[in-house]
């Protein structure tokens, strides 16, 4: 109970004191016993006020204050350092929000106003009263991150987590690293390529002591949280132990007698079950794919270092922090779409590029050199019908980048079937580029999409072109790719082991777009690349390294800070019915046994304060630290009265 | 439904557009265009079907006519893309289309069937006059009949055919029903716009072009009917003959100054001259420049010493006159004053039919 009480009531220039007699709320609660002082201030929050507030509270050795002033989204942390300063407990402050809930909202009926003053006042007078001395939470943090996916954005914020001191464990779901973009061969703007760059990143990746390359590997479990995550991990087995000898890695291929459909180049053509996407990939272990493999041994023949005994292995890491990684999947058109699969002669963008990559001298698909082709943009990007509301970035400047590419190789000419060109900053350049090539640009409303049909062995698009007043275009070409744009991860199901939320376009979400852009409402669990949103390389590790420094900046230190705002449970009324933990949406109640008893736990790590559970409690067992039922039901008796 | 030739962007870069597939559609050139109006409006729209590829659009326009080339299309173009060039590229190419027998095509695309075609004349010149033991009056008398015969000849047999040409794909073929009323009440534009070129004055900063251009085709077709009918090199009429002297001293005066602007590419129109441009100004000085001194030396006496400077006079005229005039650059004279008939005409029909 606090008995020697400052309040301040702030006039903020005349953006309260216009419509609120400030000087009457003062009077009218000058009178409280508990209220040792009261005065009204020009502008609470300037230097002087700040100081005449400390010199108050320190020589009139008040126990609490209250600032009745403006949303404490502004200054709540102001206030809380001149309680500080003043040597109070920074709880020990309350703000009333008189502007945005006072005059501002009010302003035409300002003795109403003053009224509405008055007793929020009186109701923040009722909580300083009751509210208590706190003090953060210390939790202990490991200083080891595990990154999930080692594409460009893991294995860049791997190399940057370790050069900054932090342990990591890379785990990757495939036998190899490198992600989407060891599939594209040359990249814009730098016209480097995906492999080189990986390739890059591998070699320092590998040599770097604090980073542990896991691949094969998911996560499966996760307990734990902030600072201390405990993950299990289910590695499979690559079923080759070392290179193969020279020419028996080629040897074992040939004989393999499994043929599947091979993903890395997206269906263009089969593989076998003993792999390697592509020669120089990491690490350069061959792996067998044992989804498929038959086990007929043939392979162990030519090749020593194959095993096919390995076993499957569970392994458990802790970590302080999880910075997801995981990329997208390119967006699969639907049958139909386009003619996608009934019209022989279509494909998409990614199956396009690795064709590309495949077709060193002259490009054929399907047995027909290709000549001339057409682009149609925006497919599952921009959806009028579908819920790809949003634009996937990449995909307009890729596809005239691939445009210029098949000029330059194979002189090729193009069409662009598109709906507006977004090759937004430098990469405007390639559109000129490829217009000067004689490529050229048809735009089509999203209402009236072309319409692709073969007459005979000729595949003809026929699109109503904006550009030429309307006019339906005939357009002969050899080859309709479908530039489609990203979509996330097809199995996602790491969100809900981590219980990332997920945004309204299914990607993986931030706090803030702008303020927080790469925490996830999951304490300690960051997100990077493409998982997020739709992101070319270029802005994909802008977002690794952002949130290589954030996970760095919070465990780093061995201790995390948290806010004593939390979630408690009175052990003797809890009957435990299950109701909190159903509430609660960051997983922080757990089922537990006292004496005997089983009874609610909160893991204060998970808690965020949020209240959720409070109201569900059918016994009332659970307080919230600074908002108790004692303090919210004084402020309640303070506004009725 | 329009079909594509997606060969069309390439071809047309034969006849000396090459910028123009850098055009990403703003419409600055058809906004700044003070020629252009709403009811008919360029270049943009030609600059789009010559990229897209949509060849029936562009032979059955009359767009490329209507432009008179100020240049501030080009000049104005955020890409560079050049459209003053490409209006001029799609008259050759649209004057090769209208030509029947194919030659004008030939000549323009390729330089060296050009300088062949022009050696082959010059040889056929020197042949003749070998044959005639080079006597000068024999000569004379077989270059003035040539003149009468090559004038009719190339009407008869080359442009009027090729107007005809012009009218089916402008007119006839894109089935824009003109009723015969209509061409007789229209017909008064095709000479004002032939004789006096006044739609140059529309565009901007052209008084001075237009002023040259006006006195240089008077001075070539007077000076042609005072050769030809009044017979100025064998007169002795004093008007006649300084009539003569007027007349060819304009015509090689004002191509010398017009081939002076094109060295020093003073105006957006004269940076980016092709052969034909070249062939077609320097042959017209020549023609004027190589009268007036053959005259000069028949006044002075010194014709009979200087049999080669009439035969240097007499090449250049068959070059022109079987060269340049059917296949060159010569025709723009007809086409543009056709196409401002064809365009009125469009025009008048469409408000009798609104009516």
């Amino acid at each position: 109970m606090k008995k020697k009480i400052g309040v301040y009531i702030c006039h903020c220039g005349a953006n309260i004191a216009d419509h609120i007699d400030v000087e009457k709320v003062r009077e009218s609660i000058a009178s409280d016993e508990v209220v040792f002082l009261s005065r009204t201030t020009m502008f609470a929050c300037s230097d002087s006020s700040q100081k005449d507030m400390v010199d108050d509270i320190k020589k009139q050795e008040l126990d609490a204050i209250v600032v009745a002033s403006c949303s404490p989204k502004l200054h709540l942390q102001t206030f809380r350092n001149v309680a500080v300063r003043g040597g109070l407990n920074k709880y020990n402050y309350v703000q009333v929000n008189i502007r945005e809930q006072g005059s501002w909202a009010h302003s035409d009926t300002p003795a109403a106003a003053t009224e509405k003053a008055i007793q929020l006042v009186k109701a923040g007078i009722a909580r300083v009263i009751e509210s208590q001395e706190l003090t953060p939470l210390k939790i202990e943090a490991h200083n080891k991150v595990a990154i999930i996916g080692a594409g460009v954005s893991g294995l860049r914020a791997a190399v940057e987590l370790a050069d900054m001191g932090t342990h990591v464990d890379l785990i990757e779901r495939e036998h190899f690293i490198g992600g989407r973009v060891s599939q594209w061969g040359q990249l814009f703007v730098s016209e480097k390529n995906g492999e080189e760059i990986v390739k890059k990143l591998y070699e320092t990746v590998i040599d770097h002591p604090m980073i542990t390359l896991y691949t094969g590997t998911e996560l499966i479990a996760r307990s734990g949280s902030v600072g201390n995550y405990n993950l299990q991990l289910k590695i499979t087995p690559r079923f080759v132990t070392q290179e193969c000898k020279i020419g028996a890695f080629d040897k074992a291929i040939e004989i393999c007698p499994v043929s599947v459909d091979d993903e890395f180049n997206f269906s263009l053509n089969k593989r076998k079950a003993i792999y390697k996407n592509y020669e120089s990939e990491f690490p350069h272990i061959a792996a067998i794919d044992m989804l498929n493999c038959t086990k007929c041994g043939k392979c162990l023949e030519v090749c020593n270092s194959i095993n096919l005994n390995q076993e499957i292995l569970i392994e458990n890491i802790t970590v302080g922090s999880i910075l997801l990684s995981t990329g997208f999947d390119p967006y699969e058109p639907s049958e139909n779409e386009f003619s996608y699969k009934t019209i022989d002669t279509v494909i998409t963008l990614q199956q396009f590029k690795r064709l590309v990559e495949l077709s060193p001298n002259k490009l054929i698909y399907r047995d027909k050199e290709i000549k001339t082709i057409g682009f149609i943009y925006c497919v599952g990007s921009l959806q009028i019908k579908g819920d790809n509301k949003y634009c996937s970035r990449y995909c307009c400047t890729s596809a005239i980048h691939t445009a210029i590419q098949i000029h330059r190789k194979y002189n090729i000419k193009s069409y662009h079937m598109n709906r507006g060109i977004r090759t937004y900053g430098k990469q405007e350049l390639l559109y000129t580029e490829s217009s000067k090539n004689g490529d050229v640009y048809v735009e089509f409303d999203p209402k009236k999409e072309p319409i692709i049909s073969k007459n005979g062995k000729q595949t003809i698009i026929k699109v109503v072109d904006l550009l030429t007043a309307k006019e339906e275009l005939d357009i002969p070409v050899d080859l309709v790719v479908l530039v489609t744009g990203m979509v996330p991860r097809k199995d996602n199901s790491i969100a809900d082991i981590l219980k990332v939320p997920i945004g309204r376009d299914k990607f993986f979400n931030e706090i803030h777009p702008k303020l927080r852009p790469v925490e996830t409402v999951i304490d300690g669990v960051l997100i990077a690349g493409a998982c997020q949103s739709p992101k070319n390389i270029t802005e994909s590790l802008k977002s690794s390294l952002a949130a290589a420094s954030k996970a760095n900046s919070l465990i780093s230190k061995g201790e995390i800070e948290l806010e004593p705002t939390l979630a408690v449970i009175h052990i003797a009324q809890c009957d435990w019915c299950g109701k909190c933990a159903d509430a609660c949406p960051f997983g922080a109640i757990l089922k537990t046994s006292i004496d005997g008893k089983e009874v609610a736990m909160v893991n204060n790590a998970n808690c965020k304060g949020c209240g959720m559970c409070l109201p569900v409690c059918p016994t009332d067992a659970i307080d919230l630290i600074g908002y108790t039922n004692r303090e919210i039901e004084s402020m309640i008796d303070a506004l009725i009265d | 439904m329009a079909k594509i030739n997606p060969e069309f962007l390439d071809e047309l870069k034969k006849y000396g557009g090459n910028d123009f597939s850098a055009c990403y559609n703003c419409g600055n050139c058809t906004a700044i265009c003070s020629l252009s109006t709403e009811d008919n409006s360029f270049p943009r729209m030609m600059v789009r079907a010559s990229v897209v590829g949509l060849e029936e659009k562009v032979t059955s326009s009359l767009d490329p006519w209507l432009c008179y080339y100020c240049g501030d299309c080009s000049l104005y173009c955020p890409r560079g893309a050049n459209p003053g060039e490409l209006m001029m590229a799609l008259r050759r190419w649209l004057t090769a289309k209208y030509d029947w027998t194919g030659l004008s095509g030939l000549l323009y695309k390729y330089l060296p069937a050009t300088i062949l075609a022009f050696v082959l004349t010059a040889l056929a010149v020197i042949g003749l006059a070998i044959k005639l033991n080079f006597e000068m009056e024999t000569i004379m008398h077989y270059g003035h009949l040539f003149e009468m015969f090559a004038i009719l000849g190339v009407f008869m047999v080359i442009l009027t055919p090729n107007l005809i040409r012009m009218w089916y794909l402008v007119i006839f073929k894109p089935k824009r029903n003109i009723p015969i009323a209509v061409y007789f009440k229209g017909i008064g534009e095709l000479f004002i716009h032939m004789f006096t070129q006044k739609r140059t004055l529309g565009c901007s900063n052209s008084q001075t072009r237009w002023f040259e251009h006006l006195i240089l085709v008077f001075g070539y077709l007077t000076l042609l009917f005072t050769t030809v009918v009044l017979d100025w090199f064998g007169t002795e009429n004093f008007f006649i003959i300084a009539l003569g002297y007027i007349e060819s001293a304009v015509v090689f005066i004002v191509t010398a100054h017009f081939m002076y602007s094109r060295v020093n590419k003073d105006k957006e129109l004269n940076k980016h001259s092709q052969p034909s441009d070249w062939l077609f100004v320097i042959w017209l000085f020549l023609m004027g420049f190589t009268a007036f001194v053959v005259r000069l030396f028949i006044d002075f006496d010194l014709l009979a010493a200087n049999f080669w400077l009439y035969l240097l006079h007499i090449t250049i005229l068959v070059q022109w006159a079987v060269l340049i005039v059917p296949f060159g650059k010569w025709t723009h004279f007809l086409y543009r004053s056709f196409a401002m008939y064809f365009s009125s005409i469009i025009q008048l029909s469409q408000e009798t039919k609104g009516k």
